[in-house]
């Protein structure tokens, strides 16, 4: 008999007209990693709500070391010890690290916060498993890769035993990425159960011991990690074969589009610049891409190239014309496309409509609007025009409201706004973020079939596989400058790598 | 999956329906509040509420004369309504109405008692005060960043006192009765034009303003549905960075939204004070009535026609309080109810979030028959995590 | 106040009980009804409506007619018609209506509702619009509060105060009188007393029928400035001047009934209220309610009748009187006052009614601005 700390045995779990959970079997043994592999929607996040007491399935039966248990809220959860590090973390920005940690299970006497056995528990358990944070640092001050730590020391200092990490890796940097297997590797080691929901396979391959595989809200397998393959995983997960290398031809590059020169931005956290001196070009019909670690001014360069932040001094120049200190407007409507990296802040109105929102860059065009009212009917005419060319589905057609599309969707539907509208560049950052590999594989191939077109693409991108496989040039940012460019044909992984960590810089080229 | 949504899960139905259960469960508290003061009579008192102006069954022109009445004193807490949910769209909090409102009074009371201003003039001078006080809160909201409630506040008091000054002047003011001379009396060129005056009992008070606000309801309907500004303004109000991402000129929108909500809370001024129904106190306090528009346009489900049954049901329910009988019940009895009855219309948006528990598939629909349930699961885990962890939780996810 | 309304109704026993000597039975109590409308205040202004609606009631119960009273939603003519037209459809018929905004109401209703009686407190033919012919089922009363405003402030200074202050309510009429009056007593009594020079008036309007913080505060200056005594007069803004008073061992005047009960025991300092200035809204409403009861309505019908002193003999009797039964002061004896009264009474003092200027007078009198 195997020792399991968790069983969830036949579990459905239904939605009026639509199974959920059908019938689906997952058994956590004590001190394993347990991988739950699925595309969004097959069902993963159903199940975990299903654990976690947020819904109580139709039929079958969970077990804690073995004895039936009832499951009816999160509190029911918490007193089981289970406990989850979400995918957005649930944190206050304006405490500190400790006070986040006890949150909810603060420390008392009479009232009073006793906050010094809490720090030192905390500093206890982030010695015991290498979390290594400062208790007393403002959560809004810290990175990303530190917030999930704390995330992590809030389940460990309320001494859960089993830890379920959604989507844990969508993120973080490579380095934090490495970091945090290292940590999930300690917490087994010490005998932590965890259950790790993703869907990239190369995460799984390194740390999970075994991975159940859903689809479609149906149970496909168990499989040993150590006894598979990606493919395998892959296959089982869409349900056909994917490629995971990008089918291009040599680029072929033209005219140059877009050139920047000197270009410099003032950090909002520091006095130093967040971009400083940086001066490239992209041509017609090649992917030039931006690499480097998360925070390195990536973000504050394509705000101020698109123009949603000042610049403090340089020049960009688009299709031969100075469109430095032009509006958006003006940039948007003079050939410069746009694929935001936050598809939730900038990308989309979440409670507009389909329609509405693919006609977001153009809706003042005289082809949608007449003497300042709108026309919906061609608004209408042309969702539906690009759903149907970029494969943009939602159940409601071009009334759908955008927040209750799939994040895969809700992409989908922004690339195909960006790439329909004229333009001669396309900036696309972060394209792919948390989308599964069918939705991945898609937006690649427009990517590349864009540049065919003759498109310059500036692509801003911190997955490692998909700076090497997609670009004809990289450019790798390092605090705020351009501190190499790299032939991704010649280069290899560990060179990027030196790069991004900066512990290597070319001289600055002239592009 | 191309199907229609379901009648009841259609977001309009779910607003009237959220707004009906709340009419419904203030007048339902109100009525536990009388059987508390007086359980012999109380039935007897909330039926007195109810009836209203129908007590007058038998004697139409009084029948007619008070139901005129009601959409008269209707008209301001409408407009200032509308004023609010314009704002709101564009993610503004026009708190400040109630001081566009005050200038408002000033401007239309001062122009047409002191100055013999035509109505058409006075009631532009009303629209112009309120726009331009509008104005002042867009300007430091826009290039400053000062938080529109607190501008809003602040322009309040100011509006407030400056009105006080101006129609405290003797040239406005009937010193003997404490307030501004009658319109009608000193000039009557400065009154609304009547409005089916005949068919309402010959109510005098009924004037043009009564179509108007059903010209601007339906006008501000069209813009936030129909025109690119509207389309402009409610992106801004649903997401301000996505608004700004697709090149639309934020600073420009939020001071003319501000400026056409503090016109039409001027408006609201001047088609009330000149029909000549009231008239200008020196007050010590900001009038109520742009925050009882606050109260009527969520009522109103934040539509612009809902506000308009909103308001209507408001003040019916506000001048239901005198057909209490005093000998059982104090009149501070209904205005208590009346406020208990206006405080639940805030919580339409509550019990809209109460429709939507549980009820996991609505709204939540993907392409794959199974990702509507796991994206609504997802969306729902995160609100109730959200709600055990931490305190933070996004009071503006509701609105 | 209760002296003075047990008195009242002492009085209306017996003119009920004369009526029945008279053998014409009262049939009031059947066809009817009597109901009040408030206009800006309440009825629990501890003054003017107050007196007015206890009257009412009172007289009501005892002749076992229906009573009610309507408080109209807001402060507006078209309110104030709203519940008249409220309180006659709910099947009243006689409407007690206190204060002089009513007269845009009465012109407005009267003539429509001929079988509904209004009677009218303080409402003067003034206050109507020019030419308006005050309709046969409405009676309208005013009283000649300078005379009780003169008895107040005479009386002041004779008992030895010097600093004088006057807190108005609105500047409605019937306040000005008073206050008008009360600045004239002060003086003449000042110059007889050949102290002009040192007695001084402070006078302000509130601007509202009730006291706040801002009165107060106003208040406060005054009695820490000296001044010794201040005329309240206007519905609950007493309440203000006391505050300010019991804070340095200042005295008050009451207004409109003997409010030196209701004062003291409010703020539990004997004494505080020295004197009130009165008129006789309650046996006004009494006796004029009787007349109707007793099917005398023709000698009221159409009126406008000024009241004020009726009798030099006997003080009580007077429509305008200082209460005697709580008499504190001493300087000034109650055979004082009479003697004053009978002086006003036959002539030899006369009291202006005009308020459209503040009278002139030897003691220094100095106007503040209107506090709200």
């Amino acid at each position: 008999m195997e020792d399991y700390v968790i069983e969830m045995l036949h579990i459905t779990k239904e939605f009026p007209g639509i199974i959920a959970n059908d019938d689906i079997t997952l058994q956590l043994k004590r001190g394993e990693i347990h991988a739950l592999l699925g595309e969004n929607g097959a069902g993963k996040s159903t199940l975990m709500s299903v654990l976690f007491g947020l819904y109580t399935p139709e039929k079958g039966t969970i077990k804690k070391n073995g004895k039936e248990v009832k499951i009816n809220n999160p509190n029911d959860a918490t007193a089981l010890g289970i406990g989850m590090v979400h995918q957005h973390f649930m944190l206050v920005d304006i405490f500190s690290v400790l006070d986040n940690i006890i949150l909810g299970a603060e420390p008392n006497k009479c009232g009073f916060l006793t906050k010094k056995e809490a720090k030192k528990k905390v500093m206890d358990l982030s010695e015991k498993y290498g979390l290594k944070v400062d208790p007393d640092a403002l959560i809004e001050d810290i990175t990303v890769g530190m917030q999930q730590r704390v995330e992590i020391l809030k389940m460990l200092y309320r001494d859960n035993e089993v830890l379920i990490f959604d989507e844990p890796t969508a993120v973080l940097t490579p380095q934090e990425i490495d970091e945090l297997m290292k940590i999930m590797k300690n917490l087994a080691a010490e005998g932590k159960s965890i259950l790790f929901i993703t869907h990239k396979l190369n995460e799984i391959m390194e740390v999970a011991d075994r991975c159940t595989i859903l689809r479609k809200g149906k149970y496909i397998g168990t499989v040993d990690v150590n006894k598979t393959t990606k493919e395998e995983l892959s296959t089982m997960m869409v349900g056909r074969h994917v490629k995971f290398a990008v089918d291009k031809a040599p680029a072929n590059p033209g005219a140059e589009v877009l050139k920047v020169e000197n270009l410099c931005i003032k950090s909002k956290l520091h006095s130093k610049d967040a971009v400083h001196n940086v001066s490239f070009n992209v041509r017609k019909g090649e992917i030039v891409c931006i690499a480097g670690i998360d925070g390195n001014g990536q973000t504050e360069f394509v705000y101020g190239l698109t123009g949603l932040d000042d610049i403090k001094s340089g020049k960009i120049i688009l299709d031969g014309e100075d469109i430095t200190h032009k509006n958006i407007r003006y940039k948007n409507t003079h050939g410069m496309s746009h694929i935001p990296e936050d598809r939730h802040k900038h990308g989309l109105v979440l409670d507009y409509s389909l329609e509405e929102n693919m006609s977001l860059q153009r809706y003042f065009e005289p082809e949608f609007s007449k003497a300042g009212f709108l026309n919906k009917d061609k608004m209408r005419e042309y969702s539906d025009r690009l759903a149907t060319a970029f494969d943009v589905r939602s159940s409601e057609g071009a009334k759908t409201i955008v927040r209750s599309m799939s994040g895969g969707n809700q992409q989908k539907a922004i690339v195909a706004r960006e790439m329909d509208k004229d333009h001669d560049l396309l900036i696309a950052v972060q394209p792919t973020r948390g989308l599964d590999v069918g939705a991945i594989e898609y937006i690649h191939t427009e990517i590349v079939k864009q540049r065919d077109a003759g498109c310059a693409i500036l692509l801003v991108s911190l997955e490692l596989d998909e700076v090497m496989n997609l670009s004809d040039r990289i450019l790798v940012m390092y605090e705020g400058e351009i501190v190499g460019e790299l032939d991704p044909k010649s280069t290899t992984l560990q060179e990027l790598g030196l790069y991004m960590s900066g512990a290597k810089r070319d001289r600055v080229k002239e592009a | 999956m191309k199907e229609k949504t379901p009648f009841l899960k259609r977001p309009g139905v779910q607003t009237a329906l959220a707004s009906l259960l709340c009419a419904v469960l203030g007048i339902l508290i109100g009525f536990i509040v009388l059987l508390l003061m007086n359980p012999a009579h109380a039935a007897e008192g909330m039926w007195a509420i109810l009836k209203n102006f129908f007590k007058y069954s038998n004697n139409t022109k009084n029948l007619m004369y008070y139901f005129g009445s009601t959409l008269v004193k209707s008209v301001p807490v409408i407009l200032c309504a509308e004023a609010i949910l314009f704002a709101y769209k564009a993610g503004l909090f026009n708190i400040g109405a109630a001081g566009q409102y005050t200038v408002g009074i000033l401007a239309c009371v001062y122009t047409a008692v002191a100055l013999h201003w035509n109505w058409f003039f006075a009631l532009l001078a009303a629209i112009v005060a309120g726009a331009v006080w509008g104005l002042l809160g867009g300007i430091v909201k826009a290039f400053f960043n000062v938080n529109e409630v607190i501008a809003g506040i602040m322009l309040n008091w100011i509006g407030l006192y400056l009105t006080n000054i101006v129609l405290g002047r003797e040239t406005v003011m009937d010193t003997t009765k404490s307030e501004t001379y009658e319109i009608v009396k000193v000039n009557p060129s400065g009154t609304l034009p009547g409005f089916l005056q005949g068919l309402f009992g010959g109510n005098q008070y009924m004037t043009i303003a009564i179509p108007l606000a059903v010209i601007i309801a339906i006008l501000i309907k069209i813009v936030l549905n129909k025109t690119t500004f509207g389309y402009e303004l409610k992106a801004t109000g649903y997401n301000k960075e996505a608004a700004r991402y697709a090149g639309m000129n934020a600073k420009r929108n939020i001071v003319l939204t501000l400026v056409i909500s503090g016109a039409i809370s001027g408006l609201a001024a001047g088609s009330y004070y000149l029909t000549g129904i009231e008239h200008f106190k020196i007050a010590s306090s900001v009038p109520g009535m742009g925050f009882n528009g606050i109260a009527v346009a969520f009522l109103g489900g934040l539509d612009p026609i809902g506000a308009i049954v909103a308001g209507l049901f408001v003040e019916y329910i506000t001048l239901g309080g005198q057909y209490l009988n005093t000998n059982y019940f104090n009149p501070q009895v209904a205005d208590l109810m009346v406020s208990i009855i206006i405080y639940l219309c805030g919580f339409v948006l509550f019990i809209k979030h109460i429709f939507n528990k549980n009820k996991a598939s609505v709204g939540a629909v993907n392409a794959n028959a199974v990702t509507d349930a796991d994206a609504a699961a997802n969306e729902a885990a995160k609100s109730a995590i959200e709600k055990t962890k931490t305190p933070d939780t996004g009071a503006e996810k509701e609105v | 106040m209760k002296k003075f309304l047990a008195l009242v109704l002492a009085l209306t026993m017996m003119v009920s009980l004369c009526a029945c000597n008279k053998g014409g039975e009262s049939k009031g109590s059947d066809s009817y009804r009597i109901a009040m409308i408030t206009d800006s205040g309440d009825i629990t202004d501890m003054s003017f409506n107050q007196t007015t609606y206890e009257a009412s009631k009172a007289f009501a119960e005892a002749h076992n007619a229906d009573f009610a009273y309507y408080k109209p939603t807001e402060d507006s003519n078209e309110a104030r018609v709203a519940s008249f037209n409220n309180a006659v459809a709910d099947g009243y018929n006689v409407i007690v209506v206190p204060g002089f905004l009513f007269a845009s109401m009465i012109e407005t209703v009267a003539t429509d509702n001929p079988n509904v009686t209004i009677i009218a407190l303080d409402v003067s033919a003034g206050d109507f619009s020019a030419g308006y012919q005050i309709p046969a089922n409405v009676v309208c009363f005013t009283y000649q509060e300078e005379l009780a405003g003169y008895m107040a402030g005479y009386a002041v200074v004779k008992e030895g105060y010097k600093k004088l202050g006057f807190l108005g309510g609105m500047a409605v009429p019937a306040v000005i009188r008073y206050g008008f009056g009360f600045v004239q007593g002060a003086n003449d009594a000042a110059k007889e007393l050949g102290i002009a020079s040192e007695v001084e008036v402070n006078y302000v309007y509130g601007g509202q029928f009730f006291g706040d913080s801002d009165i107060t505060s106003v208040m406060d200056t005054w009695y820490q400035g000296g001044t010794e005594i201040v005329f309240a007069c206007g519905g609950g803004i007493f309440s203000s001047a006391c505050e300010a008073a019991i804070k340095v061992d200042g005295k008050v005047v009451g207004v409109d009934v003997d409010q030196a009960g209701t004062i003291e025991s409010q703020y539990g300092v004997k004494g505080l209220c020295v004197t009130s200035a009165m008129k006789g809204l309650a046996a006004t409403v009494t006796s004029t309610l009787q007349g109707v009861f007793d099917g005398k309505w023709a000698d009221y019908s159409g009126k406008v009748t000024n009241l004020g002193l009726v009798s030099g003999d006997d003080a009580s009797l007077n429509y305008v009187q200082l209460p005697t039964d709580t008499w504190t002061m001493t300087n000034f004896t109650v055979d004082d006052y009479k003697a004053l009264v009978k002086a006003m009474y036959s002539g030899e003092v006369s009291v202006s009614n005009a308020i459209d200027a503040v009278p002139a007078t030897d003691i220094t009198v100095t106007m503040f601005d209107n506090i709200h």
